[in-house]
């Protein structure tokens, strides 16, 4: 493939690299941040570029079965934040901070 | 043209608010960061023609999560955080390393499998309303035990949400 028309025109790839490096960003995320909360976002920010990707291949291939699928990502995902601040005010409670260090004392 | 255009300037300003989510130490702007990339995402499914998609991610992301995080960042006091990044210089090198490396392996892997679906072969859809009316008829059909199960674990998630932060004692409500 030539170089020129690769950047003039967009393909399926340019999708699925951005979703690639949205994901990579976010698992940068997770695996550096102490925050619990800014862990969480990092969480969301994988799951969108999930989605990009998920959207990008819906479009290119004419189907609809991505777009549904999208959905159920965001059910999952907004339900997961939900949880994870939970926990995360009960950390805080207990902890008066919401370093990632104190989930290490988790108990039933 | 426009829309290659469009496609760098969103995917220039997705992934730098996407860095900034990861790399500014203060929470807040973490999440400000986080709500410019769900709406440069959006607009990327805008310029996908996946309209509903679009208004979705902007009500549910952009809308209902941003505010839990803002709610539940201005419920702690985060003026006292000092440690926002892990310590220690070997593991942040091995960490960054570890990420460019899973991204460059993606990436090469990607160029290899999908590069002959161009946009110039992409057929349009027909309207934007036909395109909703087929996404409801397959999430009601094909997908219907999906759309119950989600159903039932939003329900779940409601309940253990709010039992969990209300629980005396936290997470650790046995340990006094």
């Amino acid at each position: 493939m030539p170089l020129t028309s690769s950047l003039t025109e967009i393909s399926l790839n340019h999708y699925l690299i951005l979703s690639a490096a949205l994901f990579c960003i976010g698992m940068f995320g997770v695996i550096m941040r102490k925050n619990a909360i800014v862990i969480l976002m990092s969480i969301e920010l994988m799951l969108n570029g999930v989605n990009v990707s998920f959207v990008a291949f819906s479009r290119y291939q004419n189907t609809m079965d991505g777009y549904v699928i999208v959905f159920f990502v965001m059910a999952i995902a907004a339900a997961e934040a939900a949880v994870g601040l939970a926990l995360a005010v009960a950390i805080f409670k207990r902890f008066r901070e919401i370093n990632i260090s104190s989930f290490e004392h988790l108990k039933g | 043209m426009t829309s290659t255009v469009l496609f760098y300037l969103l995917q220039f300003l997705i992934l730098a608010s996407a860095l900034g989510v990861v790399l500014i130490p203060n929470p807040i702007y973490c999440a400000l960061m986080l709500a410019v990339s769900m709406i440069g995402i959006s607009a990327l499914f805008f310029s996908l023609e996946a309209y509903f998609v679009a208004g979705v991610q902007l009500i549910v992301y952009a809308g209902a999560v941003m505010v839990l995080f803002v709610m539940v960042i201005m419920l702690f006091n985060l003026k006292n955080e000092v440690v926002a990044f892990s310590k220690g210089l070997l593991s942040k090198v091995l960490k960054v390393s570890l990420s460019v490396l899973i991204f460059a392996l993606i990436a090469s892997s990607l160029s290899m499998s999908f590069a002959d679906l161009n946009s110039s072969q992409l057929q349009p859809y027909e309207s934007a309303m036909r395109s909703v009316k087929e996404l409801s008829a397959l999430l009601f059909t094909k997908y219907i035990f999906a759309f119950e199960a989600i159903s039932i674990l939003l329900i779940l998630v409601v309940v253990g949400a709010v039992s969990l932060a209300r629980a005396k004692g936290g997470t650790h409500a046995s340990d006094k």
